[in-house]
């Protein structure tokens, strides 16, 4: 540094072209584009109830989205949040109803039979509780299992996710379960007789997870960990604790995920969570958010998410059939992971 | 030589942020010479070899290679031009043999399957053109480090370059293997091929340079014709730092206090000899030995990074109890890591972060915390270290390696240490950075905290340390008392074991 005036001055010009290649400015300016280019196309898609639905549609994928971001900052990754949240929503169901199928797959002798009848072992509260402590068990399970082995956890929750599967299977026996309406209040609550309150629930997900990572010890340290984990060891910060306690917020973002799931669709299998954590992962690297830890953003995750719910919904309004759909969200997800990563291939 | 040069590059200029890495660089090369650039680090020699491999693209001058004249290279342009440069990076495939090593991307092939027995022929005759021996069919990973150097060399001549760029290819080795490599560079001369030569030891340059150029602040200094080995190797260092006895640093004088920080028979390894020294209030205790001789693993076990298989650490008379760095920290003794990279830093996260990453643990209360608040309790370690910064929250990879290696420290300063265990404080960085952190660790000894300065960089050890413990296979050799303290002395506990051989 023979003149440091130079390099600071060259720093703050870097800073400010950096601002156009943050993630979060590029992905804002995308979703506004089309969103306009969209709404010239079919006025339709302004609407109120449109925007909305936009929401309403992404929220479970977008709290575990939230749920991945934080497992990526901390330099981890969970591939059995979806069969998690799933896991829990079947505890969840199976008290409420004893085990009762979802009245439309009910074989049509059942539903004539006498005794058929509800048989909830819980009530709703307790059975929520118990829902979350089985998604944060879970979350814990992996993160204890990834800590103490040292293994990548691409491939101790992979496996994970399949024990969990199982244990949705053995659980529902395979059929189709229902929640018993329970959550059916909750899907109809709107405040100001237009905003649903799950909207609300994601939203403030979303608020409390990027407090989480931001404002608390608790996140600065496992950005800490996923930045370098040697050098988190060295200064002083428990490694293996944050790392389970990470995976274990995780298990709670499941649980809150699955409260949504029930309250959107009255019917859970335990094949239903296949697909989310692949949807939460593409989300949070769209947002920003790197594999290698420590880089990346809640907000962009977040956008993320949103700019995925809004080329679905953008699809359906230009009625694009439904199978293009599939290959197109796909190859949208993988151009905007290149786009982002421009930067890198330039370099070399 | 009367010859054309093969390389000639004229008045290469390249700046990068802050920095003009070649500043009017000029040097050449001619067939069969092995022209030596010695410099400090940070003179611009990686940035010249980077030049002429094409990975940078100068901002002016120009490269004249076989007489076309060129403004940049590419990388294929480079290779196509015969230029080859080993990297003191390892890049062979551990579990490939040396021939498969040899013919990557450029395999012999007969009916389009690899031929291994023309390969082998081929890589038998390379060796022999430089008298090497070696198993050609021995798996890269079984190989000791010198002969993996080898087996890089003969890679190179296996394109047949006609100029050779090696980059400190001895500087792991040690002697014999270094005598080995020289000469395997002589013979590689004999056979037409220009070598440009970088390296640290100026012993070995002057045992195989025909000419030496002193590079420093990116621009030639002065070619030296060594042709009759006779070069004055005292001159060439005033040339390299341009002051002379610039090398030792003036250490201003304060008083040591009482024995604080004790190790008492501390062990690395299972069956490891047991490790013993303290450290007095105010001391710089340093600590020497080669690379792997267990100095690091040593800093490691007191702070709990490594396992300890016994032994004591003792402060002011009471016993430490530590199993991990988060109870070393709340002893607070800092560890100050030779690996800024890996273990010291996070590099995409910005400077506040990575400074207040242990305060975290120990100086900053409560669940909550906003990094825009931490930044003016940062201020006063950010102007004591005067760390060079666009703003604290600028990432850390963006900084120079000196400014680096300040933050590395002031994470430490700002949770406030008693003991501090530097290990390789100066490695990679600038001689102004370097004295900088000379004030520096003497400003915490005249406070009255311990110091333990491990350092393989002999003028730095002498002129900073009250006394030196030096470390081979593990083992405390010697502790050498400020008026024993020589390079000579140091060196010979090093190596003990030429000494003993001596005796017996």
């Amino acid at each position: 540094m023979r003149k440091p005036d130079d390099s600071i001055a060259l720093n703050q010009r870097q800073g400010r072209r950096e601002v156009f290649r943050d993630q979060r400015v590029l992905l804002l300016v995308l979703i506004v584009v089309i969103s306009v280019v969209v709404g010239l196309v079919n006025p339709r898609f302004f609407a109120v109830n449109n925007l909305l639905a936009i929401f309403e549609a992404i929220a479970v994928g977008g709290v575990l989205t939230m749920s991945m971001a934080m497992l990526l900052l901390s330099g981890g990754l969970d591939l059995s949040i979806g069969n998690i949240m799933i896991l829990a929503g079947c505890t969840i169901s199976m008290l409420l109803t004893g085990g009762t199928m979802a009245a439309s797959y009910a074989p049509e002798s059942a539903i004539q039979g006498t005794e058929w009848v509800k048989q909830g072992v819980t009530n709703v509260p307790v059975a929520i509780i118990i829902g979350f402590a089985v998604a944060i068990g879970c979350g814990a399970l992996n993160g204890f299992v990834v800590a103490k082995s040292r293994c990548t956890p691409l491939i101790i929750t992979l496996g994970m996710s399949s024990v969990y599967y199982g244990f949705a299977l053995l659980l529902t026996g395979g059929q189709f379960m229902s929640f018993d309406m329970a959550f059916e209040p909750l899907r109809v609550l709107k405040i100001a007789q237009i905003i649903p309150v799950t909207l609300l629930i994601f939203i403030g997900l979303v608020i409390f997870a990027w407090m989480l990572v931001n404002r608390t010890k608790f996140g600065r340290r496992i950005v800490a960990i996923g930045g370098n984990e040697e050098n988190a060891f060295l200064s002083g910060i428990k490694v293996d604790k944050y790392k389970i306690l990470t995976y274990m917020m995780s298990g709670i973002f499941c649980g809150i995920a699955c409260i949504l799931y029930a309250s959107r669709l009255d019917s859970i299998t335990a094949g239903a969570g296949t697909g989310y954590e692949l949807t939460a992962l593409s989300a949070a690297i769209i947002g920003g958010v790197t594999f290698d830890g420590g880089k990346g953003t809640i907000i962009g995750a977040f956008l993320g998410m949103v700019f995925m719910g809004l080329i679905a919904n953008a699809m359906n309004i230009l009625s694009i059939d439904p199978y293009v759909q599939v290959s197109v969200s796909g190859a949208i997800v993988v151009t905007a992971v290149v786009i982002s990563n421009l930067d890198n291939i330039r370099r070399r | 030589m009367n010859e054309k040069p093969v390389i000639e590059m004229i008045d290469i200029v390249k700046t990068f942020p802050g920095v003009k890495a070649l500043n009017n660089m000029s040097v050449d090369l001619y067939p069969g010479e092995i022209h030596c650039l010695v410099g400090e680090n940070g003179a611009g020699k990686s940035t010249l070899m980077k030049v002429l491999s094409g990975a940078y693209r100068p901002d002016s001058g120009k490269i004249i290679i076989n007489g076309k004249e060129y403004n940049h290279m590419t990388a294929a342009l480079s290779r196509e031009l015969g230029i080859n440069i080993i990297y003191q990076e390892n890049l062979l495939v551990p579990w490939m043999n040396i021939v498969e090593n040899i013919f990557i991307g450029q395999e012999i092939t007969k009916n389009g399957f690899v031929d291994f027995t023309s390969e082998y022929k081929k890589a038998k005759e390379l060796c022999d053109s430089i008298h090497l021996d070696l198993n050609l069919n021995k798996t890269v990973n079984k190989l000791s480090v010198a002969e993996q150097q080898y087996v890089k060399i003969i890679k190179a001549l296996s394109t047949q370059p006609r100029v050779l760029i090696m980059d400190e290819p001895t500087s792991m080795f040690n002697v014999e293997d270094a005598g080995k490599v020289l000469e395997m560079v002589e013979h590689i001369a004999k056979n037409g091929v220009g070598v440009l030569y970088i390296s640290h030891f100026l012993k070995e340059v002057k045992q195989i340079a025909g000419r030496i150029t002193v590079i420093r602040d990116g621009a030639p200094i002065r070619t030296y014709d060594n042709s009759k080995k006779d070069v004055d190797l005292d001159r060439v260092v005033s040339d390299m730092v341009g002051r002379e006895a610039s090398m030792f640093y003036e250490k201003e004088f304060h008083a040591i206090g009482e024995k604080s920080f004790e190790v008492v028979d501390l062990k690395i390894t299972p069956d490891g000899p047991p490790v013993n020294f303290f450290i007095k209030k105010g001391e710089i205790l340093g600590m020497f030995g080669m690379v792997g001789s267990g100095r690091t693993e040593i800093a490691n076990a007191i702070v709990g990074a490594s396992r300890k298989y016994g032994g004591k650490i003792i402060y002011n008379g009471e016993e430490l109890k530590i199993n991990s760095p988060v109870d070393s920290i709340n002893y607070r003794i800092a560890y100050i890591t030779e690996d800024r990279q890996h273990r010291g830093l996070m590099l995409n996260a910005p400077i506040a972060e990575n400074l207040s990453v242990v305060g975290l643990q120990t100086r900053i209360k409560g669940a909550f915390i906003n990094i825009r608040n931490i930044i003016p309790l940062l201020k006063g370690v950010i102007e004591g270290l005067q760390i060079k910064m666009a703003s604290p929250m600028q990432a850390a990879k963006n900084l120079s390696g000196g400014n680096q290696q300040k933050v590395v420290l002031g994470k430490w300063l700002f949770t406030d240490s008693d003991i501090f265990i530097f290990d390789e404080p100066t490695r990679g960085i600038d001689v102004n950075a370097k004295s900088e952190f000379y004030k520096i660790m003497t400003r915490l000894a005249s406070e009255g905290k311990s110091i333990l300065m491990i350092s393989s960089d002999m003028p730095e050890l002498i002129s900073m340390s009250d006394r030196i413990a030096v470390v081979r296979k593990g083992a405390i050799t010697a502790i050498l008392e400020k008026e024993d303290i020589s390079e000579n002395s140091i060196i010979r506990h090093a190596l003990e074991v030429k000494k003993d051989e001596k005796a017996g």
